[in-house]
């Protein structure tokens, strides 16, 4: 009986695999000739109208902004959404086998009282990355500002930002923590990134360009509206991450 | 200001209003961090309704403001267009939002992060349904989605996060079809724009004919997740059953049916648009009846609702893919969409108020079986309402939805029916029609007296105020009795904005026709008597097969790869 | 062709996992398969027309289209964003059930509700 039951289940997996393949495969395979009128474009007049030598950053913070704005919005429900899932605990049914209480499932933990027993957070750990940390953040910081000019921009430079934030917070093995790496102060950088964002989107209408106008299109320093937005998503990237990674790994039971 | 810069000023103004919202996270809990929070909730609530007030005279007869985001370049920065669909659409999203906040702040969930999450998924709306940008179309969906998988779990009831997981991993399966669908036909035509890609399928022809098929069907497959239209609905009644009050008003009145608005769009540009519109009539007015049996057989009230969202959404679908079948620019084209977009707002508004009374009732008792639950307005005076709002609410809710006149529903629904006349479509609606009268009879037994008296408010001992629960009721009951009352002013004006600038808006349909009124009756007649059908023993065991036939988690997929290769297949032929 | 053949499989191996799978955490590393399928296809496939990176630094050959570059970029973060959610979900959900297998957890759910 259960054998019929999973055989029908294959069954119907296989042949949905099949239906969905068939009409996957034209699309993945097809070899229609890519068009090169948007690149030619670009090439052409990209740099003068937005001012960024780099074309991708040209397209998502300036042809393209709207969609950028989407990602950190994105990027903002997920954070919310995990950290208030990851804040309840309640259990349905009593704890059987297959339950938490074993140590390794406390790996990275950053609380002390959790440290003791795990094998995974040795001493190199911390040493390497309390002190890699600051030059992380220092190369975060030079991908983020040059991203108009040299591949990166605030995305890039916000990960790798974040990835210092967080290294910063391995590092440390008291309690003594740099400002940075408090749960709170980061998610209050994330929301002020967050309006600054809105607001600068919102400065283009005062100036007749529109919403997501370049505000400074007819100043002669267009790049500085794409370094300003650049710096804005990377304090917004680099906080959101850091603050997700930090209440992952526990560390917003010290607030 | 320019006109562009005031319509995008619909999507910005939440935005802001959410920054602001979220900001008030940042103050200690008390009155400041309360007031940043309720001035954030002002601005994305009230002043879009200002700003479309003021739009209103710009897009009649058939006008739209177009534009590209920022005044880029046309062929690269993201164009949009706010025509009169978008206004509708604006309006009832900011109605039934402002309805369901209200009632937040009495129900839950509460707090900064709610209040901006729930205004990004107002400004994600309004941007999904003026964007006419394929890839900005992929991340307004996403923005909605992702607002949702959140708001699901907030109500903490065991089984709202599973379904909010189930959900997830359906609708961005889904949205990764989309993205490959767009990748197609950005290959095929070097443009991410709804007008560019309908000018480089023509240029096409019939080259690459099978490429751009299969793209197609994997947009309008993704989108029909979202609204849940037949074989693809199977995420949707644990989703709005288990999620807070409020966010099922919103989710089953808004969310659902902006995509589908949206995907419109870019169909009625598109020569398949037609086909694609008369297979999804057909599934929609499938939907309408099989989900109304279903909901008939449910034990819970909320999912007895939810069941009935899929079924009024198969109502909006039929009608929405007969106007692509006909085209908007014919009269009866036209007509099928006035019908489509009135019942979607009406559904709305009438939804939205039996999730909120239902919602309420479940609360003040504390039990959710409509076999158990009874003697509630007894448990409601308990609470304190003198007069039975609650009850009331419900009472019109229900009627609306069983299309009653003189409310909303009976409008819209005799609109839709009307329009239909004649097609296999009639038949299957009226069908449903009746097992919607017999399964709201079937749920008013909440409050019927019975020998069980239900547990007493755990509510009660609550801090949260009552009254913005009262008031939310309140306000959509007005709409939903002004909505049927009003209606020969109301459905000029829609088919007005609704109409491209060279159709004649339709005549005033004659609805309350005697004839109309006849079918409404033999309607009740026959949901009467399917409810005591139902209720034998006979009907019973029916009924229970049908409510625990077993539903798995791989059974989504498989349902969303059959509904893709048929909607492939019927293209292709 | 080869290397879209192989996308192909990679595609289908996702879908595969998110299906087949009952692990719920093995459903979220198919979700992820798929996403980097599409993405992968996107930029390798915007690349055919040039081998040059856009970045306009003087007198360079023609440059691969940067726009599926960009909107990569935006489907990357999206996609991190879905599995963080949904791993904080599957999380949530071993906490309240005890366990990762999607047919016990809706049994768990459904004996208690």
């Amino acid at each position: 009986m259960n054998d019929g039951k999973t055989a029908w289940r294959n069954i119907r997996i296989f042949a949905s695999l099949v239906l969905i393949g068939a009409v996957m495969a034209p699309i993945f395979l097809s070899d229609a000739s890519w068009p090169v009128t948007a690149r030619d474009y670009l090439m052409a007049q990209g740099q003068a109208e937005s001012g960024a030598v780099n074309l991708v950053s040209a397209i998502y913070l300036g042809y393209r902004a709207f969609d950028t704005l989407g990602e950190t919005i994105v990027l903002l429900i997920a954070v919310t959404g995990t950290l208030s899932l990851l804040a309840r605990v309640e259990s349905l049914v009593s704890p059987g086998p297959e339950d938490t209480s074993s140590p390794n499932a406390k790996g990275f933990s950053l609380s002390l009282e959790k440290r003791v027993s795990h094998a995974l957070r040795t001493n190199l750990l911390e040493e390497v990355t309390g002190k890699v940390g600051p030059i992380v953040l220092l190369f975060g910081f030079y991908v983020m500002l040059y991203g108009h000019l040299s591949p990166g921009g605030g995305f890039q430079g916000g990960v790798i930002i974040a990835s210092g934030i967080v290294f910063l917070a391995l590092g440390n093995p008291y309690e003594d923590k740099s400002v940075l790496v408090r749960p709170a102060i980061l998610g209050g950088m994330e929301n002020i990134a967050f309006l600054l964002f809105i607001l600068s989107a919102m400065s283009g209408v005062f100036l007749e360009e529109g919403f997501f106008g370049n505000p400074l299109a007819v100043s002669g320093t267009p790049e500085g509206f794409i370094i300003l937005m650049n710096c804005i998503i990377g304090m917004k990237v680099g906080s959101s991450l850091a603050f997700m990674c930090i209440v992952m790994m526990g560390g917003a039971n010290h607030d | 200001m320019r006109p562009e810069d005031l319509v995008f000023a619909t999507v910005m103004l939440p935005l802001l209003g959410a920054a602001f919202a979220l900001c008030a996270n940042m103050f200690p809990k008390g009155k400041g961090a309360d007031t940043v929070e309720f001035i954030g909730a002002g601005i994305g609530l009230l002043l879009p309704l200002i700003v479309l007030a003021n739009v209103f005279p710009l897009v009649t007869g058939g006008n739209a403001i177009e534009g590209v985001i920022g005044s880029w370049h046309e062929g690269i920065g993201i164009t949009f267009s706010f025509d009169g669909l978008a206004l509708l659409i604006n309006i009832l999203g900011y109605t039934v939002g402002i309805a369901a906040w209200i009632y937040s702040l009495g129900g839950g969930p509460r707090g900064p992060a709610f209040t901006g999450i729930f205004l990004i998924q107002c400004a994600a709306l309004s941007a999904t349904i003026m964007t006419n940008d394929l890839f900005n179309l992929f991340v307004c969906l996403e923005i909605m989605g992702m607002t949702s998988y959140v708001l699901i779990p907030t109500s903490r009831k065991a089984g709202a996060s599973l379904a909010s997981f189930s959900y997830l991993m359906v609708s961005a399966s889904a949205m990764v079809f989309f993205l490959l669908g767009t990748y197609g036909l950005y290959r095929l035509t070097g443009s991410l724009s709804f007008q560019g890609i309908e000018a480089g399928l023509a240029l096409l022809g019939s080259t690459q004919r099978i490429l751009s098929l299969a793209c197609l069907t994997l947009l309008v497959s993704a989108v029909a997740i979202r609204v849940a239209i037949m074989p693809l609905y199977g995420w949707l009644p644990d989703a709005h059953a288990l999620s807070p009050h409020a966010v099922s008003a919103v989710l089953s009145g808004v969310l659902i049916k902006t995509p589908l608005f949206a995907l419109a769009r870019i169909l009625h540009l598109l020569p398949e648009g037609t086909k694609i519109g008369e297979l999804m009539s057909i599934a929609g007015a499938l939907t309408a009846v099989v989900a109304v049996v279903i909901a008939l057989s449910q034990r819970d009230a909320k999912r007895l609702l939810a069941y009935h969202s899929i079924s009024q959404i198969g109502y909006i679908v039929a009608a929405w893919g007969m106007a692509l079948r006909w085209g908007i620019d014919t009269p009866e084209g036209l007509a099928c969409m006035v019908g489509a977009f009135l019942h979607a707002f009406y559904h709305a508004l009438f939804k939205g108020l039996l999730f909120l009374s239902v919602g309420t009732t479940v609360d003040v008792t504390g039990e959710r079986n409509v076999y158990l639950l009874r003697s509630s307005i007894a448990s409601l005076k308990g609470r304190g309402e003198r007069i039975p709002i609650t009850f009331i609410a419900f009472v019109t809710g229900a009627l609306a939805i069983s299309a009653i006149p003189p409310l909303n529903g009976y409008v819209s629904k005799d609109l839709i029916t009307y329009s239909l006349k004649g097609t296999v479509h009639y038949v299957l609606l009226s069908i449903a029609s009746v097992g919607t009268v017999a399964s709201f009879i079937k749920l008013s037994r909440i409050y019927w007296r019975g020998t069980k008296v239900a547990a007493q408010a755990s509510l009660s001992t609550e801090t949260t105020p009552y009254w913005p629960r009262l008031v939310a009721e309140v306000l959509l009951s007005l709409l939903c009795i002004a909505g049927g009352v009003a209606s020969h002013l109301i459905i000029p004006v829609v088919s007005d904005l609704l109409a491209p600038a060279n159709v004649i808006a339709i005549a005033n349909a004659n609805l309350f026709s005697t004839d109309s009124l006849v079918k409404t009756a033999w309607t009740v007649a026959s949901g009467t008597l399917l409810f005591f059908a139902a209720t034998s023993r006979p009907g019973s065991v029916v009924l229970r097969i049908v409510r625990e036939r077993p539903r798995d988690f791989h059974g989504l997929f498989i349902s969303f790869a059959l509904g893709t290769a048929v909607l492939a297949g019927y293209l292709l032929i | 062709m080869i290397e879209r053949i192989l996308l192909l499989v990679l595609f289908m191996i996702g879908f595969w996992a998110i299906m087949a799978h009952r692990n719920i955490i093995k459903k979220i590393f198919g979700l992820n398969i798929i996403n980097a399928s599409v993405v992968i296809l996107f930029i390798l496939e915007g690349s055919r027309i040039g081998n040059e990176v856009p970045i306009m630094y003087g007198g360079i050959g023609p440059t691969a289209d940067p726009i599926p570059q960009a909107l990569m970029l935006t489907a990357i973060v999206i996609g991190v964003c879905v599995t963080a959610l949904s791993l904080a979900l599957a999380v949530h959900l071993y906490r309240t059930s005890g366990s990762f297998d999607i047919d016990v957890i809706k049994r768990r759910i459904q004996d208690e509700a």
